[in-house]
């Protein structure tokens, strides 16, 4: 085990478990909500078996006064409200003899993989708490129980049942609030080593998933046209992005396959529609003869891929990041493009949006990775900023002169008509073609396609925007992706140590800014590369560009579980 | 059913595009040019409302021969970028180009649900039973018996697949058959095709000179419907099983309801974002 | 179906897009002939539309000042399945020679005089009916000249085209 692991006494990390359908993931977002209303932050992620339906559950909080960015090394509270299979959660649910662990004894024994630790116990009646109340649930006891314990204010949890089980009825609302004052006014021989201060005139803040931060994202960046096919753990952006579009005067169309949606997504962007599709692995490997052809054809679409265990199927309800691969390199024939990667749930939002600009800008491709950790997790955020919003698609304007759709420019960008534009007519084509469009195995007419398409991209400028950099210092972390909240929580507690280091959280990947990298690189005598996969997908990639230093090392560790600042500091010791 | 041509300069000629097509001479696609060309001015549609989607083979070089927007894109779907493509802009005109393998074969499942989801796309497939742009190879169309590919020597084996009648089981609104030796008769489908709301797929028997010689035998062998179209998906299910595949004319045409998302405005996105406000 | 035609603006718009359709047909397999790189063949019907446009010229002028009605593609009343001078598309190949060439456009120009001569034989308009007969003639003297033309041939090659290549796998 590692023995960097240690709690952030600023914070409180909470868990909660349960079999599936005994109300674990609502007690979570109700929790999640209260200590949004009460003025904190928080960040708040799921685990689940493989059932559709029952099975066991898993949320895992963790909540305090500054922004959240990853889940702790350990949990302070595990809330367990049945012991059934609980023991497959045990890996991702670390505890200490300091943390809590609070149940009924009415549930039997502790497991032995949650026991081992030797955590204090507190064993409460919630099932004979609930019993108490007509209609009464145990889960809300626990909630109540939670709220005393974190220092929520009573109302607050009250007024949010209000709100999210209102549509359920009066009744319902009436029981859990008997529930949660149960669970207020249980007493209690444990509470956690430390509290949460409570915060007087508290920011703006959201309460928002990660793939609804992407959707939002879409959106913000022009996106009018989405064509998807269902996949876990991408879904929810599609279910939030159906109704949303249509109320900005867009449509989601729900394809027959990943095959149709990419396809449909470059038809509606040769429309000159701003369009996405949102997938994960399967999907998007399915996709890449389609994204080949948008790269060709010059036609801008964005691909947002929320990653899960792969390859094949892989674990689709877990989260990892070993999809760099094949949106770096996926493609056949030279064909560049862009990929992103959203380091947080707030990020989500802004990479997103960005990605659209930029795809939109240089009229080719652009992959946005997310993640299951962070698609499917809540998070409590400041409100995410807006990205850059750039020049827009450069289009041809009516009645052009001898118009060709893929004519050599300064810059490699060609003015692209939209259909219905008079005079702009051309055959988008994804056989190499000459500067009109037509088909061409002319070995020039395809060394200047090729130099265009890769030039083109040279004119990015992303500012400071690629990556986000923090701290200095001889040690440098380097990650992508969600390994970036516990990489910056790694840098804050060498810092704490006085141990300085730098933390370089990429989110521009393709185009890599290479002399920004390697710049940063100069000093630097530590080198650690951290993220989520068996490969070091990420760590070799800098290698082929020759930006690491001999020196350099890499943390690769795959899902499901997440790699934790423990971990990380474990690596460079 | 028609009324008379809306007076228009547009002549056929003018939706040709000057590019000079691929095809070897004899080959049916020509006449698919000249119907499309002769529908598109028939209708007076204005060149830039008027999109051409297609995938890859023979047949699917037709958008760049053809003077509208185009988009030729990979192998099989065209119906997919079609309908992306008029789910993002219902005002263009979006017509469907391919051959049987494109559409039938590698770009089967796009078919049925292209069918199923009934949007206003007009999709011809040349059905030349051959696959000519990798050296002839047999297609789904193409008889069992068929033994002239060095992939097949003994022929597919396998009983043909019948377009028209999967194209109804799916859902198809419009359903026809042509003959590119009957350009004319061709012609008065697709514009009954363009004009009809919903999807109508047009199957035109485009003899391959190349691979399939004897196709020049089709012109022996084709013949008009004895009926006229019905509205029956029951008597159409029973017309086209029972048919040789040989009839030209429309099956089938229906008034059933089009998918078309409306894309209007009735909110900023900055509005929704208020639902994330803690 | 009634293929009679019986006012002048009718058979002139026939025989305007039947001479439009020939150069059309012509100029189009010319285009196909060169892509195939047979050059020859391709300026001989590179010659032929230029005769066809000719006479498309002279028939126009013939309708100035003429509304012609307008008619769908599909309402003509051919004799053949497409405008009789368009020619059969499946008789064309693209190592054709001079001599198959030519029997190619003899076949055109025949069904062209033979329309015009069914026009002249059936139409209740005297007008009609001379104009067609005149047309008829000239279409006469055109399959003369291409008569002539196979038979100064000075080596009329009778062999059936013929490739000695395999064909291209071009996708």
């Amino acid at each position: 085990m590692n023995n960097n692991a240690q709690t952030d006494s600023s914070t409180l990390s909470v868990a909660i478990t349960g079999s599936g359908g005994s109300g674990v993931v609502t007690s979570g977002q109700i929790l999640l909500r209260a200590l949004a209303n009460a003025g904190y932050y928080g960040l708040m992620g799921r685990s689940a078996g493989p059932q559709i339906r029952g099975g066991e559950s898993a949320v895992m909080l963790r909540s305090g006064i500054e922004p959240v960015e990853c889940l702790d090394d350990r949990f302070d509270i595990l809330m367990s409200l049945d012991w059934l299979n609980v023991s497959r959660f045990a890996e991702e649910i670390p505890l200490t003899a300091e943390s809590l662990i609070i149940c009924d004894a009415a549930e039997g024994e502790i497991p032995e993989a949650i026991a081992g630790h030797g955590a204090r116990v507190m064993e409460l009646p919630l099932k004979e708490l609930a019993k108490a109340v007509e209609g009464g649930r145990i889960n809300m006891v626990a909630l109540g129980v939670l709220g005393d314990l974190l220092g929520i204010p009573e109302s607050v949890i009250l007024e949010v049942i209000g709100t999210t089980l209102g549509r359920k009825g009066p009744e319902i609302v009436e029981s859990s609030g008997q529930c949660i004052s149960n669970g207020y006014a249980a007493e209690k021989n444990h509470r956690p080593a430390n509290k949460l201060p409570p915060v007087e005139t508290p920011p703006p803040r959201w309460d928002i998933s990660g793939n609804e931060a992407s959707g939002l994202g879409a959106l913000r960046g022009g996106v009018r046209f989405v064509a998807a096919y269902p996949i876990t753990p991408a879904t929810e952006m599609l279910e939030w992005l159906a109704p949303n579009l249509e109320k900005v005067g867009g449509s989601l169309l729900q394809a027959e396959d990943e095959l149709a949606s990419i396809n449909m997504i470059i038809g509606g962007s040769f429309g000159g529609v701003p369009s996405l599709t949102a997938t994960s692995g399967p999907g998007l490997s399915l996709m890449m003869e389609g994204l080949g052809l948008a790269v060709t054809s010059e036609t801008p679409i964005v691909v947002a891929n929320v990653m899960r265990g792969g390859p094949s199927t892989g674990i689709p309800t877990k989260s990892e990041q070993s999809d760099l691969n094949i949106s770096l390199y996926g493609f056949h024939g030279d064909a560049p493009h862009l990929v992103l990667a959203a380091l947080n749930i707030r990020d989500c939002t802004f990479a997103t949006e960005w990605a659209v600009r930029l795809a939109e800008q240089f009229q080719t491709v652009a992959i946005v990775l997310s993640d299951q950790s962070q698609g499917q997790a809540r998070s409590v955020i400041d409100p995410p900023p807006a990205a850059p919003i750039g020049p827009g698609r450069r289009v041809a304007e009516p009645e052009i002169e001898d118009y060709s759709r893929y004519c050599i420019t300064e810059d490699g960008i060609s003015p692209m008509a939209i259909p219905g534009t008079q005079g702009g007519i051309y055959t988008a084509d994804g056989l190499e073609h000459n500067e009109k469009g037509t088909p061409s195995s002319m070995p020039m007419d395809h060394q200047n396609q090729l130099d265009k398409r890769r030039d083109k991209l040279a004119g990015l400028d992303p500012g400071e925007h690629w990556a986000e950099i923090r701290g200095t210092g001889k040690a440098c972390l380097i990650t992508w992706g969600s390994s970036s909240g516990a990489a910056f929580e790694a840098g804050r507690r060498l810092e704490a140590r006085g141990e300085p280091a730098r933390v370089i959280a990429i989110r521009l990947l393709s185009p890599l800014p290479e002399k920004a990298l390697k710049t940063l690189l100069e000093d630097a005598q530590r080198v650690l590369v951290v993220e989520q996969n068996h490969g070091g997908q990420l760590f070799h990639y800098l290698h082929s560009l020759d930006l690491l230093p001999e020196t350099a090392r890499v943390l690769a560790k795959p899902g499901p579980l997440p790699i934790r600042p423990g971990d990380i500091l474990d690596k460079l010791s | 059913m028609h009324g008379t041509n809306p007076v228009s300069e547009l002549k056929p000629k003018h939706y040709k595009s000057g590019i000079k097509p691929v095809w070897c001479p004899g080959c049916g696609d020509f006449s698919v040019l000249s119907a499309v060309t002769k529908a598109l001015a028939y209708l007076a549609l204005p060149q830039q409302n008027v999109a051409m989607i297609s995938g890859i083979g023979c047949s699917s070089r037709l958008p760049a021969y053809i003077s509208a927007y185009g988009f030729h894109g990979v192998h099989g779907r065209a119906l997919a970028v079609a309908s992306g493509l008029k789910a993002a802009r219902p005002d263009l005109t979006v017509l469907v180009a391919g051959g049987d393998g494109d559409g039938f074969s590698i770009g089967g499942n796009h078919f049925l649900h292209a069918c199923r989801r009934n949007m206003d796309l007009t999709y011809i497939v040349m059905d030349n039973e051959v696959y000519g742009m990798t050296k002839g190879q047999a297609s789904p169309t193409t008889a069992p018996d068929w033994a002239e590919s060095k992939l097949t020597p003994h022929g597919p084996g396998v009983p043909s697949f019948n377009p028209t009648s999967i194209a109804l089981a799916s859902g198809a609104t419009f359903i026809a058959r042509g003959f590119t030796g009957d350009p004319n008769g061709l012609t008065k489908l697709l514009v009954e095709a363009i004009q009809h709301p919903g999807f109508a797929f047009v199957q035109a028997l485009s003899p391959c000179p190349t691979y399939r010689p004897e196709h020049k035998q089709w012109k022996k062998e084709v013949h008009g419907l004895e009926e006229g179209p019905t509205s029956d998906p029951g008597i159409a299910a029973q017309r086209l099983q029972a048919d040789d595949g040989m009839s030209t004319g429309l099956f089938y045409q229906a008034d059933v309801p089009v998918w078309q998302p409306e894309n209007k405005v009735s909110c900023q996105s900055a509005a929704l974002e208020k639902a994330f406000s803690v | 179906m009634n293929r009679v035609i019986d006012t002048l603006p009718e058979f002139l718009l026939h025989a305007i897009v039947l001479e439009r359709e020939s150069v059309e047909r012509y100029e189009e397999l010319a285009d196909s002939m060169e892509i195939h790189n047979n050059p020859e063949i391709a300026r001989l019907f590179r010659k032929l539309a230029g005769f066809g446009e000719l006479h498309a010229q002279e028939i126009e002028q013939h309708a100035e000042g003429m509304e012609l009605p307008q008619l769908p593609p599909w309402d003509f009343k051919w004799i053949t399945p497409e405008s009789p001078e368009a020619g059969d598309m499946d008789e064309v190949h693209y190592l054709m020679d001079r001599g198959t060439a030519l029997e190619f456009a003899i076949h055109n120009e025949t069904r062209g005089r033979d329309f015009y001569a069914h026009v002249a034989a059936t139409s209740s308009s005297e007008e009609v009916r001379r104009l067609a007969a005149e047309f008829t003639e000239e279409e006469n003297w055109h399959v003369d000249m291409l008569k002539a033309w196979i038979r100064n041939l000075a080596d009329p090659d009778n062999l059936p085209p013929e490739d000695l290549d395999p064909p291209n796998v071009t996708e």
